[in-house]
């Protein structure tokens, strides 16, 4: 048996980093226990708040609809003091490390994306800050020729139908010296720009295709580093402003923000163990007192005096879903699901509802602590944050990071 | 491991593991671990081909560790390597890579090690290494004067009625001995007698990224029945190689499907881990003697993928006054023999880059780490002396002078 | 006004085989299909190439046609046939005493059926489950369904064969007891229109019902359900057929990089009764467990429902009680000259099918030409040369996949593209390594309206991440290659991705939710396709 620690994290993923964060600066040992880098590089480091209504509708702020949210919604549990809290939290983190993250709860960011739609959002890297498209005369969507996930073309045209514009939204191709090789993502181009060659011949391309303060929108490549050293070089080359678009997996920004998270977290004094699969809790009289992890190898144990439980929803493997049930595999917490399996779902993919399965979690108190049908505490010392909690849809409302940082910050506090 | 679950059908593309890949960062050969292993796998279950850029994975194994599915890429790369060779011939360097231990006990016949040293520099002055396609410029480890097995032969062991089996693996047996010798010695402070099997061969390592699966099955055939014999006798058995015990432990799992290795697992420890739990069960000896060293510490990745942590940081972090930094920069490049290869030479360096700078920053002179060949490559890269922990360990009690 | 002698209505293997038979015989031929090619069973099925064992015992008639047609298809089809050949494996819970009526019925019908050791057997398929009782291989192949359905197009076109797909049959003229004509309505832009004709043959499968009342004559044809269940990987590199009378879950299917497993029986309410139901997918697992012991931990793609269209001159026989022998109604035994049906059979007989009513038509019309379709191979075989050429411009594990699908003529195009852009040799799908090439040549094909057909021709989007990532890619070259039915480009997300939720939704667990999860991320999380649902909305 590992001697004991104050608090174990389960996850490694936005929420889980977060959660082990928000401890250490509280004055815990803390260990966090990582099975794979988590979803912040496939989903990406921009942080939603609320974008959308129960209804579909958009909201004028993040903060406008927090109150309304359902009462099982997280928010509610959270509540708006906390969810600002964790903005502010974030915020410091992210401004201490040099990376420093745009926005206010009580403003909408309409970001573009890949396709040129606008999407709601809360706080962003300065690499996506939106603001300079609304005061723009001119912009240009700038695409690379071997990368097959961003297409400037289609950014434009939809840009276009939503923007009206004076100006028709351009384009432009920087070509790849990537003739050989692999196929191209956003991350050989984002590591291309890390490098000053990359940078120069970047520049070199845009140059005369560029008239200075114009708004050039482009796929999220503006570097690897949380710094904002690509994006201030390039700025000051071509004396514009850069926005990059939300895209295809994987995410740069998300990659970003991870590293970012990691740093910090390492620096703070948390203790991190991968490829830690842990399957299985020991409880005694309504309390973990240890957790196990199963390798290929053998049993280890590791026991704290409070865990924090951010092992993602289905997607990463905090909760498992069989024919009409679902399963949360460590603590073996309540999961209610519809029997039914066509319940789980709407026919239609995409619509104004949200998706039943998207909502199922476990259910929890203002303190984060996992409760059963009845309403009542199952585990007196273990909270849950991020996707495994019950009753939102990330997708629909856009509240994906939100979700994760609010309730980690307050499962972390409440230890 | 069962073998039906060596398949892809875990992975959803998510392209974690390309954005965690250190070959895919350093070359654009490499289709990365997402296509080589789960996408081609689907493939190579319906047709035939072949895919000159499965020979870039470097079997490194950040893929599985950053993988959220727990898919195991870099089995499925190294089965399709081993699949794709079957039949064909290989060539003279990669024979050589991959047959370390026959190398070695063919140089330690005559005209000795010395000599076969020479012979090395000569080549290397020669370019007959860069003639079969091995980097001359590459960190390739001397042999030793005396293997670690006849040097252990050597030493007057105190008796005690714990002990544990030894199984040191070819690069400290035939390059690297003092290692083994020091890991005797903190046994020994511990109040272990070190038991070695000369039974033991090759973990079989090089030949999986060799793609010499079948040979490598055969060893690990005849290193599962001797580690069964010691583990039913209770006697622990141990590593001071990180991808030894990687291999020894689960990817005989997951390559072989052995009878008996899940048991055998659960016995095997690597010295680090071992050490600490003796620390957490309050039986570790920490008579350590004071010391104002400062070192920096970088961890394997093949220790990384075992699931324990960092043991060796905790361990060194009890001697008094030592302070060890993880530099944390990623791996060091070289993955066994990878980094010696004339084609992957260049690759292997630009994968260390990070790490040799941040070593070069740091201005220490001695970095340490659990893995044998990360200490060749970190020496040549980053200009440093380096050390396995149980050497620093060693000099501690030393000091302490007990 | 359009004319055509022959007008096929049934753009399923049936209508494409009689398409490419009259037009190889000389006749002006076109062929009317309400939706893409394949929409109806004939891509709704597992894809088997029948060895006739499954019907020996029952239908030895039946069985017999099948290891016939069987053995002509991988001659003239061998770029849609893989040879992979097929286990008949008899479980514990099969009744030995069947299994000795079965190998007598194989032997007069003359289907080879070789015993093997169930060591011999594990050894060839190590996931089947080791009590297996006892195992004989048979000539079983597996056969691309859609790949069939475009390459006997390509056939028919070449001797003047003519297709409108997204074409629906809504009238059939006749002066005096003969047909003179169709009225069809292109339902993409709802115009409607006649085309003259001589002779109607539907061939419409599960709708053949419905085809002939339109000329008020009534077909009892039952459309019966079966459900399908495609996984992520090869689990057998053979067929494996259960040795036991045909019944649920009893077949499993390797189909290019995927396994199906199929199928279910029963009464569908409509020709397009075709969503499939988380019972029937969990009732398919549990039988196939007999076979495939592991079979809970292999990851479902999705699954799929198409009817068997079921003849009977009796209106009461359903399901598996009722022949799967085809039935050729003339009807002008009804009074209407110049229209006849051609209902049941299955897949695997389509070209004899094809080929009988093609002699009836063709004895009426008057036309003398001999069939040739049992030896004319449906596309020539591209050259070594090409082939070679192929290997330069193509991923590994991509260069062959792309010859058989895509035949000399459109292979050289698309090399074409990939020498004029050399980016477009990536892979647009990584999962079943479909080059964006290959799909901007599908795309501009003058029967694609819709990312799901360019999905029919290539296979994108049908692998592993089920349209994740290539949804993305395919909508983008779409849109940049300024196609015509690619202007709405938030209907071109819409479509393919709600088409691949539809065998999603009833199999969502496992890892298929979490797939799921990962492609709503990016759709709808990151690209906020639903916001710009409410855009239009608004």
């Amino acid at each position: 048996m590992m001697k004991k620690t104050d608090v174990i994290v389960i996850g490694s993923g936005f929420a889980g980093l977060i959660s082990a964060i928000t401890a250490a600066k509280n004055g815990k040992e803390v260990l966090l226990m990582s099975y794979g880098a988590g979803t912040l590089t496939i989903g990406g480091g921009i942080i939603d708040v609320l974008g959308y209504g129960d209804n579909g509708n958009p909201l004028a702020a993040p903060d406008a609809g927090l109150d309304l949210v359902d009462g099982a919604h997280p928010y509610k549990k959270v509540g708006s003091l906390a969810i600002a809290e964790a903005i502010a939290f974030f915020k410091q983190i992210a401004e201490e490390q040099g990376y420093p993250y745009v926005g206010t709860l009580n403003k909408m960011q309409w970001i573009p994306t890949a396709t040129g739609t606008l999407k709601p959002t809360c706080l962003v890297p300065a690499t996506m800050d939106p603001s300079s498209i609304a005061e723009a005369q001119d912009i240009m969507v700038v695409g690379f020729d071997y990368l097959k996930d961003f297409y400037p073309q289609l950014v434009a045209k939809n840009l276009d139908k939503i923007l009206n514009l004076p100006n028709k939204i351009s384009t432009a191709i920087v070509k790849l010296p990537f003739s050989e090789g692999r196929d191209v993502t956003n991350l050989d181009v984002a590591r291309w720009l890390d490098n000053e060659e990359g940078r120069k011949e970047f520049i070199k391309q845009l140059k005369r295709a560029v008239k200075p303060g114009i708004t050039i929108i482009l796929p999220p490549v503006l570097g690897t580093m949380p710094d904002y050293t690509v994006l201030e070089s390039l700025e000051k080359e071509l004396k514009c402003s850069f926005v990059e678009a939300a895209g295809m997996p994987p995410s740069i920004t998300g990659l970003r923000l991870q590293k970012m998270l990691i740093s910090y977290a390492k620096k703070i004094g948390v203790t991190i163990i991968e490829k830690a699969a842990i399957n299985r809790a020991i409880i005694e009289n309504g309390k973990c007192i240890a957790v196990e992890t199963k390798g290929l190898d053998r049993v280890r144990t590791y026991s704290a005096e409070s865990y924090i439980l951010a092992t993602g929803g289905f997607y990463g493997g905090g909760l498992i879903a069989e024919p009409g049930r679902v399963v949360e595999p460590i603590f073996n917490l309540p999961v209610e699901a519809p029997d039914q399996q066509e319940k789980w779902s709407n026919e239609v993919l995409f619509s104004n509802q949200k998706q039943p399965f998207a909502q199922i979690g476990i259910n929890v108190n203002s303190s984060m602590q996992p409760l059963n049908k009845e309403g009542e505490v199952v585990l007196k010392n273990v909270a849950v944050a991020g996707r495994n909690l019950s009753g939102y849809d990330y997708c629909f409302e856009k509240s994906g990071n939100g979700v994760a940082l609010a309730s980690a910050y307050c499962a972390a506090m409440s230890l | 491991m069962s073998k039906h679950l060596i398949n892809p059908d875990l992975c959803t593309a998510c392209t974690t593991c390309v954005v965690s890949c250190p070959v895919t960062e350093a070359t654009r050969k490499f289709r990365g671990p997402k296509a080589t292993g789960p996408a081609l796998e689907r493939m190579r279950l319906s047709q035939q081909d072949r895919d000159t850029s499965l020979e870039y994975c470097s079997n490194c194994k950040n893929c599985d560790i950053s993988c959220p599915s727990g898919v195991p890429i870099s089995t499925l790369n190294m089965l399709a390597r081993a699949k794709q060779h079957k039949n064909t011939r290989r060539s003279i360097r990669d024979q050589i890579l991959s047959h370390g231990e026959k190398m070695a006990k063919l140089s330690n016949v005559f005209p000795g090690a010395k000599l076969a040293n020479i012979g090395m520099t000569f080549s290397k002055k020669l370019g007959l290494l860069d003639m079969v396609g091995i980097e001359g410029k590459a960190p390739l480890p001397p042999y030793a004067s005396q293997t670690f097995l006849k040097q252990f032969k050597t030493i007057k062991q105190v008796s005690y009625p714990d002990k544990v089996v030894f199984f040191p693996g070819c690069f400290i047996n035939y390059n690297d001995p003092q290692v083994g010798l020091d890991f005797v010695e903190v046994m020994q402070k511990n109040g272990y007698e070190v038991v070695v099997d000369e039974a033991f061969v090759c973990c079989g390592s090089p030949l999986v990224v060799g793609g010499f699966l079948d040979e490598a099955h055969d060893n690990a055939v005849k290193n599962c029945a001797n580690i069964k014999k010691w583990i039913e006798k209770g006697y622990p058995v141990i590593t001071c190689c990180t991808s030894c015990g990687l291999m020894l432990k689960q990817e005989y799992q997951e390559l072989f499907h052995l009878p008996g290795t899940a048991e055998n697992a659960r016995n095997i420890y690597d010295v680090m881990e071992f050490l600490q739990n003796l620390h957490d069960n309050n039986s570790l000896n920490t008579n350590f003697g004071s010391t104002a060293s400062i070192y920096l510490y970088h961890a394997p990745c093949h220790l990384r993928a075992q699931g324990f942590g960092l043991p060796a940081l905790d361990i060194l972090g009890l001697v008094p006054g030592l302070k060890v930094e993880n530099v944390d920069a990623g791996c060091c490049g070289i993955s066994g023999n990878y980094g010696f290869k004339a084609d992957k030479y260049a690759i292997s360096q630009k994968i260390g880059e990070r790490l040799f700078k941040k070593i070069k920053e740091s201005k220490v002179d001695t970095v340490i780490s659990d893995c044998g060949t990360c200490r060749l490559q970190i020496a040549h890269g980053g200009n440093v002396r380096t050390a396995h922990p149980v050497t620093v360990l060693k000099a501690a009690y030393a000091k302490a002078g007990n | 006004m359009q004319k055509a002698t022959v007008v096929i209505v049934g753009g399923g293997a049936t209508g494409v085989g009689i398409l490419r038979d009259l037009s190889m015989r000389g006749v002006d031929a076109l062929l009317l299909e309400q939706r893409d090619l394949g929409y109806g069973a004939s891509s709704r099925y597992h894809g088997l190439l029948h060895s006739g064992g499954r019907y020996a015992v029952k239908d030895p008639e039946a069985g017999k046609e099948c290891i016939e047609e069987n053995m002509i298809l991988r001659k003239i089809g061998k770029h849609c046939v893989e040879v992979t050949e097929g286990l008949f494996v008899r479980t514990p819970k099969d009744d030995e005493a069947f299994e000795a009526k079965w190998v007598e019925a194989c032997g007069k019908v003359g289907i080879s059926a070789i015993p093997i050791s169930v060591k011999e057997a594990l050894n060839l398929e190590p996931n089947l489950s080791p009590n297996i009782k006892s195992v004989y291989r048979v000539p079983d192949a597996a056969i691309d369904g859609f790949r069939m359905l475009w390459q006997n197009v390509a056939s028919a076109r070449k001797y003047g064969g003519r297709v409108l797909t997204y074409t629906e049959l809504i009238g059939i003229e006749q002066v005096n007891g003969q047909v003179v004509g169709v009225k069809v309505r292109n339902i993409l832009t709802a115009e409607s229109y006649i085309i003259g004709c001589d002779f109607v043959v539907s061939a419409a499968g599960s709708w053949v019902g419905e085809v002939a009342a339109l000329a008020g004559i009534k077909v009892n044809v039952f459309p019966d359900r079966g459900t399908l269940v495609a996984f992520n990987h090869r689990i057998t590199s053979r067929i494996v057929n259960r040795l036991r009378p045909a019944s649920d879950g009893d077949i499993f299917v390797p189909h290019g990089s995927i396994t199906i497993l199929g199928t279910t029986s029963a009464e569908a309410s409509r020709p397009d009764d075709t969503v499939p139901t988380a019972d029937e997918i969990v009732k398919l697992i549990d039988i196939g467990e007999c076979l495939f012991g592991n079979l809970r931990s292999y990851r479902i793609l999705r699954a799929f429902t198409g009817t068997r269209p079921l003849y009977s001159a009796d209106p009461n026989a359903t399901g598996r009680g009722a022949s799967r022998n085809f039935v050729i109604l003339d009807h002008a035994k009804e009074g209407l000259k110049g229209f006849a049906t051609i209902v049941g059979g299955k897949f695997t007989t389509y070209r004899l099918m094809a080929e009988k009513i093609t002699n009836l038509v063709c004895s009426q019309l008057g036309f003398k030409t001999e069939c040739r379709t049992a030896i004319e191979p449906i596309v020539e075989d591209p050259s070594p040369e090409i082939k070679a050429k192929a290997r330069l411009y193509f991923p590994a594990y991509g260069a062959d996949l792309a010859v058989s699908r895509l035949g000399s003529e459109k292979l050289e195009k698309v090399i074409q593209r990939i020498k004029d852009n050399p980016e477009k040799r990536q892979l647009l799908c990584e999962c079943e390594n479909v080059t964006l090439a290959e799909v901007e040549e599908a795309a501009d094909d003058t029967t694609s309206y819709m990312l799901s057909d360019v999905r029919r021709k290539t296979r994108m989007g049908m692998g592993t991440c089920q349209g994740a990532f290539c949804t993305y890619r395919s909508v983008g070259a779409v849109d940049a290659n300024g196609l015509s039915w690619g202007k709405d480009t938030n209907g071109l997300f819409r479509e393919f991705l709600q088409a691949r939720w539809a065998g999603i939704r009833p199999a969502l667990w496992g890892n298929v939710i979490r797939e799921m999860e990962l492609t709503r991320g990016i759709y709808e999380g990151t690209l906020n396709i639903n916001g710009a649902i409410n855009d239009e909305e608004n």
